[in-house]
């Protein structure tokens, strides 16, 4: 879709909004509606419009296939990570508590907590709607774009 | 430290194989992927072990999630009936590292290995939380990771026979319908309640009266777990998923992902919903005894005309889940412990036999019974295993079968049940033509194909598939283990109830005189 | 060599199954293989002899094993039945043994370790059986035979062999699990036990109505008595090569099967029980009609062993009969019959594979004037013929007349006319075989003139090993009659209660 001119400027102006826009819910997300799941998706669709716009062999040279299935691993050992360090600290599993470096101030633990699974989240969503995209657009298509 | 660590195994339970899977995916390489596996696999094997060893004398553990209280937090709750389940569902996981590897190699191309053992961790890590946690959201969760990893599990056959995709997204469509079934059923439980931890639940379900909200709740509840039991009629996804899927991949799946999900039924059977629930009652009465039995001979009967040996093994094992849920059905210990014990006979016999076919369609290269004819000379330990795994399908003297079937029967018959009793051994007798039509093709005929060289099965594979078979022989010859332990399951799950024969229904005609609570300890 | 009781057991029933573990590893060496055999065979019978030994001086010789299931234990408990089986099974082995050495040489037969492994395998099971002190050992080790006597009759592996092994399977395998089965797991739930107690267990745990169903459960599940309709597998399993029908026809499968039938009707129903409820009124007729209908059909087949085959069929309704007639009387005879008709129809299917080793005729109208040729096997046949008529003075004899008895005890006259009958009829369908060999001409011989040497450059005999033993059973049949004393006195706590046991012992009271 690389000549059609118009989609090519306008997405260059929406991409960093729509980025940005994701890590605004990303971080969000214990004061409003938000989270890691519709922070991913919305950091998804900028990489997403990117390539739909560029073609994906420009998307697949910014984000490399292995470092998209990193992500999605990473994301995941985030999360599950943040756990074993509650584990070793003594605490239960995802006890959020761990974190807290002040007992007094307990729920500043909690938002710690919260903050990283929630970014473990957001990466292994952000990544696995990528590929998901990357896997389906890389189909051989059967009809040309110039006859579109 | 160790009391640290012993406090902590319900969590490693399912954090072990979770953490794993996304580091096999990160290192890429398909060795390190598979030292991952093995590593996690036997680690989670041995916590489910010292899990079962303190819980096995009636001692419930109860780890709270995230340091919240239940009901308000997630809980883990292990009892003797989940400790057992998860001791079979990690003891065929740790058996696959051995037997996987030699099997993917032919079926599954190269690039996807590491891909092949992050899902099967995922999977593992599903099944477990299943039954470890003691919430039923959570219960929710855990089988949706086991279900979708499934999919990818079944998927990856497509190299050795296409029919996996089609298979694979079958599977997809209906599993995910029967999820959506069970989360609605728990939404409307928790519009009543307001709770969603299983004990909580129990308590305040009792508190209601004769509720529609209720009866729906429980109907939604069935037909989603139903679904991924592969109960009579919803067992359609079944067949083609264990034919098409990699061989490594059917015999995990035929020997966990049923099981867990009967063990899910049984806990909101019992644990949720108790036997004071009269709609319960009525349902397994009506609804579940004519589908198990149905079950049992419709399966069985179209078993014995398959040519394809994993479709013909997957129809026996959709008779087989009649069988379990025919034990429940009888409202008895006797029964409940029937359940349970097949749970794990059928487990370690059908791991065995999907085991065995695994290498025969390694060597031969299909898994049609016309082209493994004259197998039992050319492939004989392979072959044997096979026959041993049969006789304990059709329940033979000596094998981990005929005690589930002694046992169910004596569950019928203390029940007044003598009609299903007879179906029970005429649906046996089914088992004995499927298995013995194998049987003459392997060992009475010539090969299809005279010429080739068809060596053994390779060792790890070998010994992997004797494991399982040998334990079906052993726990057929000394069932001392499993008797306790599934029948301290079912002490469990039954509660306070009296220890003798029958509970709810009256005798309509005695065979018995009078009913002798014997002890069954 | 001091052997306790235990070890005794024990022995019995690990000898053949480390002679069949031996026989496997010998498979090079055809030689080393076969003697292993007969060694094996030889071993158990003493042991068993020591037990037999054991017994008659009053011993009962007892082995527990292990629980299976809670309450379900593998135990054994030598009673005099099982003791009688347990000696029948073991002595006859040896025979056997021998000549399935020569016949299967004599035959050039393939895969002969498989076979004398499956044998080896079916004779630890026998003993299994033999000696079980509950119904749940018993079960284990009957379907242990089933399962390892198929590899025998599929010997051959050919259309036949696939078919009648198949028929053979399904039968027998179909009436245990479907009826047998359920029968026993019945009574375990109504009772509480599977204990073999002599007067039964079931009185007082099952409503009497339900008595026959209980019974007709059982006698149809124990398919190896072969009772109408669920005989067919006997003549199936006639394509197995002729030791396998020996073995299958005289010591092992059969006998297992009436002796289950036996044990079923003295220690867990009760002859008392079943004359009190009128369990097994059913049976008695259901028998005697199989006697009847098994004899005239014998009379119809011309094939030697099919012959043999529905006589063993009817002869095997004899002790069902015998049982059935609810009488101690019965039971003796019923029991004694397992010894005396072993012996007569070892002899018989012995000189079958005998003519067929010599001449590979299997049809009676080919075997015309054979007797000429073949003196010592028609000897043979003739003698197994008596006996099994019920002549004196020949084994069969005694057991025919204590059935005879039995009937006449419990008043059912009929019965004594079918079991006259039937003997007329035994004498229809046998006596022709040995009469035709004799004194007919041979058909081979018409085309060339009568040779005028000595009788001895006439005969053309099987080779020694496949005509020694049907001999040696022949001349069984004769001591059998006066051995009857020793087998009465061993059966008399069986049969009239265990209070009998010292009276009849002939020695010190104590």
């Amino acid at each position: 879709m690389h000549h059609h001119l118009i989609l090519r400027i306008v997405s260059k102006f929406l991409i960093p909004p729509i980025l940005l826009y994701a890590l605004y819910v990303q971080f969000h997300g214990d004061f409003g509606p938000g989270g890691g799941f519709q922070a991913g998706v919305i950091f998804a669709a900028g990489f997403i419009l990117y390539g739909i716009v560029y073609g994906v062999s420009h998307l697949r040279r910014v984000l490399p296939p292995a470092l998209v299935r990193a992500l999605a691993a990473l994301g995941v050992l985030i999360y599950a990570g943040t756990g074993v360090v509650s584990m070793f600290l003594g605490f239960n599993y995802l006890d959020y508590a761990a974190f807290a470096s002040d007992p007094a101030h307990a729920s500043h633990g909690q938002h710690y907590g919260i903050i990283v699974i929630e970014f473990g989240v957001g990466l292994t969503v952000f990544a696995v709607m990528t590929a998901i995209f990357m896997a389906f657009a890389s189909r051989a298509p059967e009809i040309k774009d110039t006859d579109w | 430290m160790l009391e640290q660590l012993t406090h902590h195994l319900p969590a490693l339970q399912t954090v072990i194989p979770l953490i794993a899977a996304p580091l096999c995916m990160l290192f890429g390489s398909r060795h390190i992927a598979w030292t991952i596996t093995l590593i996690a696999s036997l680690a989670t094997f041995v916590i489910s072990c010292v899990l079962l060893a303190q819980v096995i004398d009636g001692s419930v553990i109860s780890y709270h999630l995230g340091g919240w209280e239940p009901p308000l937090g997630i809980e883990y709750r292990i009892d003797a009936f989940n400790a057992f389940v998860l001791l079979i569902v990690s003891g065929i996981g740790a058996l696959i590292p051995f037997y996987a590897p030699a099997s993917i190699k032919s079926e599954i191309p190269k690039s996807l290995h590491s891909y092949f053992y992050t899902a099967y961790l995922l999977c593992l890590t599903g099944l477990l939380g299943v039954t470890v946690t003691g919430d039923a959201f959570n219960v929710f969760v855990f089988l949706e990771v086991s279900s979708l990893s499934t999919y990818a599990l079944v998927a990856m056959g497509a190299k050795k026979d296409p029919r996996a995709l089609t298979s694979a997204f079958n599977y997809l469509v209906m599993g995910t319908i029967g999820a959506t079934f069970f989360v609605l059923g728990l939404g409307l439980l928790y519009i009543l309640t307001g709770t969603l931890n299983m004990v909580d639940l129990a308590d305040k379900i009792l508190l209601l009266e004769d509720n529609r909200t209720l009866n729906v709740a429980f109907a939604f509840i069935l037909v989603g777990l139903g679904l991924k039991i592969a109960m009579f009629p919803m067992h359609l996804w079944l067949p083609n998923a264990y034919a098409y899927a990699p061989s490594a991949v059917t015999a995990f799946l035929a020997a966990t992902a049923t099981k867990v999900a009967i063990y899910t039924l049984l806990r909101f059977l019992f644990t949720v919903f108790s036997f004071d629930y009269p709609f319960e009652v009525q349902t397994l009465e009506w609804v579940v005894l004519p589908l198990a039995i149905m079950a049992m001979f419709a399966a069985s009967i179209v078993a014995i005309f398959q040519t394809n040996l994993k479709r013909l093994l997957a129809y026996s094992s959709i008779a087989q889940v009649g069988y379990m849920l025919l034990g429940v059905t009888f409202l008895s210990k006797t029964g409940v412990t029937a359940t349970i014990i097949h749970l794990f006979n059928h487990a370690v016999t059908k791991g065995g036999l999907f085991m065995a076919v695994g290498a025969l369609v390694l060597r031969y290269g299909s898994p049609n019974i016309e082209d493994l004819r004259g197998a039992g000379r050319q492939m004989p330990w392979t072959m044997a295993a096979f026959v041993a795994g049969g006789l304990s399908l059709i329940g033979v003297p000596l094998t981990a079968g005929f005690i589930s079937k002694w046992y169910l029967i004596s569950a019928a018959f203390e029940a007044n049940h003598w009609v299903p009793a007879i179906l029970i051994v005429a649906s046996s007798l089914l088992a004995v033509i499927y298995v013995w039509r194998v049987v003459e093709a392997a060992y009475l005929q010539e090969p299809a194909n005279p010429t080739r060289q068809i060596k053994e099965a390779p060792p790890m594979m070998l010994i992997s598939t004797w494991v399982l078979i040998g334990a079906s022989f052993y726990f057929g010859i000394d069932a001392s283990f499993t008797t306790h332990a599934a029948s301290a399951g079912a002490d469990m799950l039954l509660g306070s109830v009296d220890n003798s024969a029958h509970i709810i229904l009256e005798p309509s005609h005695s065979l018995i005189p009078h009913v002798t609570p014997h002890g069954q300890e | 060599m001091p052997l306790t009781h235990e070890t005794a057991i024990a022995l019995a029933l690990i000898i053949p199954f480390a002679g069949m573990i031996l026989i496997g590893l010998s498979d090079r060496n055809s030689i080393v293989r076969d003697i292993i055999s007969v060694l094996t065979s030889l071993l158990l019978f003493s042991v068993t002899f020591w037990l037999l030994r054991e017994v008659e001086a009053g011993a009962v010789p007892e082995l527990i094993l292990f629980d299976v299931m809670p309450g379900l234990s593998m135990a054994f408990k030598i009673e005099p039945l099982g003791m009688l089986f347990g000696v029948v099974a073991s002595g006859l082995w040896i025979v056997t043994a021998l000549y399935a050495i020569g016949y299967m040489r004599g035959n050039k037969e393939a895969h002969q370790t498989r076979f004398y492994m499956c044998f080896a395998l079916a004779i630890s099971a026998s003993m299994g059986i033999a000696f079980a002190s509950n119904m749940f050992t018993l079960f284990i080790f009957y379907e242990v035979l089933t399962l390892s006597t198929y590899p025998l009759v599929a010997h051959k592996q050919n259309a036949d062999a696939k078919k009648g092994a198949r028929t053979y399977l399904s039968i027998l395998i179909g009436t245990s699990i479907g009826f047998q089965l359920l029968a026993i797991i019945w009574t375990w739930v109504a009772t509480g036990t599977l204990d073999f107690v002599h007067g039964g267990i079931l009185s007082g745990h099952l409503d009497d109505s339900f008595a026959p169903v209980l019974l007709a459960l059982y006698a149809f599940g124990i398919g190896k008595a072969a009772l109408m309709p669920f005989h067919r597998w006997l003549p199936a399993a006639m394509v197995a090569p002729t030791p396998v029908s020996a073995l299958l026809h005289a010591v092992a499968v059969v006998k297992a099967g009436v002796f289950t039938m036996l044990k079923v009707g003295v220690y867990i129903f009760g002859i008392d029980y079943l004359s009190l409820t009128g369990a097994s009124d059913w049976l008695m007729w259901l028998a005697a009609a199989s006697i009847l209908i098994a004899s005239i059909v014998a009379m119809t087949k011309d094939n030697l062993k099919a012959r043999l085959a529905y006589s063993t069929v009817s002869q095997l309704s004899y002790i069902t009969l015998a049982m059935a007639l609810a009488s101690s009387l019965g039971v003796m005879g019923g029991a004694m019959h397992i010894p005396m008709h072993a012996m007569g129809k070892i002899t018989l299917f012995m000189c079958a594979g005998a003519i067929y080793v010599a001449t590979h005729k299997t049809n009676i109208s080919q075997m015309r004037g054979l007797g000429r040729t073949m003196p010592f096997t028609y000897a043979a046949f003739l003698i197994g013929s008596l006996s099994i008529i019920g002549l004196p003075p020949f084994g069969g004899a005694w057991s025919k007349w204590y059935i005879l008895l039995a009937a006449a005890d419990t008043g059912q006259l009929i019965m004594i006319g079918v079991l006259m009958v039937s003997s007329l009829l035994n004498v229809a369908y046998l006596l022709p075989v040995v009469a035709q060999g004799f004194f007919l001409p041979n058909p081979d011989d018409l085309s060339e003139p009568a040779a005028k040497g000595s009788i001895s450059t006439r005969i053309k005999e099987a080779p020694l090993l496949v005509v020694l033993p049907p001999c040696l059973t022949a001349i069984g049949c004769f001591l059998l009659f006066f051995y009857a004393q020793e087998i009465y006195n061993l059966l008399a706590p069986v049969a009239f209660g265990p209070e009998t046991a010292t009276a009849v012992l002939g020695g010190s009271p104590s």
